[in-house]
């Protein structure tokens, strides 16, 4: 009923191949758009912002950056962890290096050198393939860990060992440290996930990302219809990891405030790709999907004895927690092996036929 | 009919809400947050800590009715020493608690700055970031009774018989976690390593490898040092303990820090650790009028519920006495500031004039179990001393005088990171208050 097709017409191949073909998604986004930037940061508490809002953003592009190279470019990696750390330490030293460098410039600048560090262990992906490619970057994040935790002019020489943010403002208003608003912080990281997100629907939906999409689906076909597999395969692995560094800069500067290397540890790296997997390989909104599952459930979840005052201690909450998300991860894969985006795909369906099914 | 039953539902869920939240409005009452770890890798270490901190508070509720009459708030956030749930219960809590517990260095590191803003005093006891004993760059940071400096200082006292230049030539390993904690006691062992003449040789341990220590352990029988100071939580006390026996490492020559000093641990090791040594700032005393009182009033009724043993355990004791931190400084705010539930600023006034003397500890039940010290706007930790603990093979044992940090050594370098800190971290807001 809502998402009654009929009387829009395609008269052109452009029109046919829109962003929206059918006009209702436009809305919906729209109006989804309108609680994140509007309704979201006037209604919030602090505790939203800090516990739901900003880290399912920042999880959400990581995902997204790592969907890029395992769910456009067929190419799997367990190293997204570390990549974030590069991305986290890089900022770290701009600013600590440059003060005068703006707090967002920085952020953007930092994705830099993981994309360097990413290509560079990209490399092998040109050997090797599918399992084999995944213990490579395996190593890769167990050098970046090790490195994080032994070289010390990373870290400038602290006694802890861990990075920790000072304040820095950005036109006299703090974007990072103890200082800054969480608002403030919200809308950077609402406008950075959105700017990145509406590059990668771009890129994935051009020529670059149908060249990505030949490579994932067969290499050999894709290189004899001349497609330069080098090229393909360097190019996922840098914008790829671009994002995930620019998501570890903010995972650390704009949401925890310090961290030490084990952060960035094999754990952080299975999140992503859970977040990546549940929401759907080669999708962009599933990332988002995928990081309200597997990020905020967990923490709505918690709250949820002590607004009924139920009784429950909070290390038994989360005990509960755990196996009810644990169950939930099962069911969905049960019921869509492709994830929280396709699940999306069939119910969107249902209803552009409904209420006459075939 | 359905309706109906949703309806009925709602009924129900409504009324157990208003229920829930009527007796609390009823007394005064306030809310003592506490981030614990009863799940995770450390969960066998944080279970006692966490239930002698909640036991204390149950006992001062049901025999005192409270502290002047206010009801202890205790509740817990589960972290399972996750730096990411830290994040987020410390969020939580923050709106309504009147003091933040960490319970671990890398959530110490996150929530030092913010609770400047936020104004809520953090009690790190015994653990965090050592230069937050100087109270006047860290304002709303307290680390009583003794920071990791002290007790690092205490170890070196105790092993060259009260002087360090006895240590000349000596080789001491420092078996340490790879990890914030780990590293804290570093600068100063160096310092002092160079002013006496001693090696050191840190040794990490990454979190990976702690239950397997077999390639330290070859380096330690390698390097055979004179002595080997542990700082090590969870899992990697009992590793290197195995190890250590497995090596035929001399115990007497072993000696941990007090978070390695735990029965749990111990008891994996059994007969033949014996001869291990952990500092403690904490004795357990069983038969303590406080300790008693626990028993009668929480344990034998059974309000809540320990493992088995636990009672004499030194870190179910060590809770207890952490809590008692809490409630001093609860019941000195009410003094000073004349009313009856404090709030955040007002126990940080608390914690910064805590006054632990023999009389007040014989006061409340607790002779013996903590050395006496006092804390003030310049020295947020009070550096108290602490004694040395041995196992006897079944549980440990007092065998030193009470020790105590040389403060002349200190002191320079806890200026002087704290300066590196607020630098670090400018603009810092100083306690430009103390006038110290």
């Amino acid at each position: 009923m809502l998402y009654r097709t009929v009387g829009q017409f395609k008269t052109s191949y452009a029109a046919d191949h829109a962003l929206f073909p059918v006009r209702q998604d436009a809305w919906l986004l729209g109006v989804i758009l309108v609680f994140a930037f509007v309704i979201f940061p006037f209604t919030a508490s602090e505790f939203a912002f800090k516990a739901l809002l900003i880290p399912v953003l920042i999880y959400s592009l990581a995902a997204l950056g790592l969907n890029i190279l395992t769910g456009y470019a067929g190419q799997l990696s367990l190293g997204t962890g570390a990549f974030m750390g590069v991305g986290a330490y890089a900022c770290y030293k701009l600013i600590s290096i440059f003060p005068e460098l703006n707090p967002i410039a920085a952020i953007f600048l930092s994705g830099f050198f993981s994309a360097a560090i990413g290509v560079a262990f990209g490399l092998p992906s040109l050997r090797i393939k599918g399992f084999y490619l995944a213990i490579a970057t395996l190593a890769a994040q167990f050098f970046l860990v090790w490195l994080f935790e032994k070289w010390a002019w990373l870290y400038n020489y602290n006694s802890s060992g861990a990075i920790q943010v000072p304040t820095v403002s950005s036109f006299g208003v703090p974007v990072f440290g103890p200082n800054a608003l969480s608002i403030v912080q919200y809308y950077v990281v609402l406008c950075i996930v959105t700017v990145i997100t509406i590059a990668a629907i771009n890129i994935t939906r051009g020529r670059i990302g149908r060249i990505w999409k030949a490579v994932r689906d067969m290499d050999i076909a894709a290189e004899l219809v001349g497609i330069n597999l080098m090229k393909a395969k360097l190019s996922a692995f840098a914008v790829s990891s671009y994002i995930v560094g620019v998501a570890g800069a903010l995972f650390v500067f704009l949401w925890r405030g310090a961290a030490e290397p084990v952060v960035f540890d094999i754990p952080l790296s299975f999140r992503v790709l859970f977040i990546a997997i549940i929401g759907g390989l080669g999708s962009i909104l599933g990332n988002f999907l995928g990081a309200i599952l597997i990020v905020a459930l967990p923490v709505l979840l918690g709250t949820v004895p002590a607004a009924l005052g139920l009784p429950i201690s909070s290390a038994m909450v989360e005990h509960l927690n755990t196996m009810i998300i644990g169950a939930l991860i099962i069911m969905f894969l049960i019921v869509e092996p492709h994830g929280l985006a396709r699940f999306w795909e069939i119910i969107r369906e249902k209803l552009i036929m409904w209420p006459f099914p075939h | 009919m359905k309706t109906n039953m949703t309806r009925l539902a709602l009924s129900a869920l409504l009324s157990v809400g208003v229920l829930g939240a009527v007796p609390a409005l009823a007394e005064d009452i306030v809310s003592l947050p506490n981030l614990s770890y009863r799940t995770g890798p450390f969960a066998a270490t944080g279970i006692p800590l966490m239930n002698g901190q909640r036991d204390y508070m149950t006992m001062i509720n049901e025999r005192d009715g409270g502290v002047n009459g206010v009801k202890l708030g205790y509740e817990e956030c589960e972290t399972g020493y996750s730096t990411e749930k830290g994040v987020e219960c410390y969020e939580k809590t923050k709106a309504t608690g009147i003091v933040t517990q960490p319970w671990s260095t890398g959530i110490t590191l996150q929530v030092l700055p913010r609770s400047n803003v936020d104004k809520i005093p953090i009690l790190a006891p015994g653990y965090g970031f050592s230069p937050m004993a100087d109270g006047k760059v860290f304002k709303w940071a307290f680390n009583p009774p003794a920071s990791y400096w002290d007790g690092a200082s205490m170890i070196l006292r105790h092993i060259s018989e009260g002087n360090l230049d006895n240590l000349k030539g000596k080789k001491i390993v420092l078996l340490h976690l790879d990890a914030p904690y780990g590293k804290e006691p570093i600068p100063l062992l160096q310092a002092l390593a160079e002013k006496h003449g001693f090696t050191l040789l840190p040794i990490p341990v990454g979190v990976k490898e702690m239950q397997n220590q077999s390639a330290q352990w070859l380096q330690i029988r390698r390097e055979n040092p004179d002595f080997v100071l542990m700082w090590g939580w969870g899992a990697m006390n009992a590793g290197a303990l195995t190890e250590a026996v497995k090596t035929r490492f001399p115990m007497e020559k072993f000696i941990g820090i007090w978070w390695s000093g735990h029965d749990g641990d111990m008891k994996s090791v059994g007969e033949e650790g014996k001869g291990y040594r952990s500092l403690s700032w904490s004795v357990p005393v069983s038969d303590s009028q406080a300790m008693q009182d626990i028993k009668k009033y929480v344990l034998d009724p059974k309000k809540t519920e320990i493992g088995e043993g636990e009672f004499d355990w030194v870190f179910y004791q060590r809770g207890v006495l952490i809590s008692m931190f809490t409630v001093e400084a609860i019941r000195a705010a009410q003094e000073q500031f004349n009313t009856k539930v404090v709030n955040a600023e007002q126990l940080r006034w608390g914690f910064e004039n805590l006054k632990l003397d023999e009389a007040r500890l014989a006061e409340i039940g607790m002779t013996g179990m903590i050395a006496p010290f006092e804390t003030s706007c310049d020295n947020h930790s009070g550096h108290a001393g602490a004694w040395m603990l041995q196992w006897d093979g079944a549980k440990f044992v007092k065998v030193s005088d009470l020790l105590q940090a040389d403060q002349t050594e200190i002191a320079p370098l806890v200026e002087a990171e704290a300066k590196k800190y607020a630098d670090a971290n400018a603009p810092w807001p100083m306690n430009d208050e103390c006038k110290m």
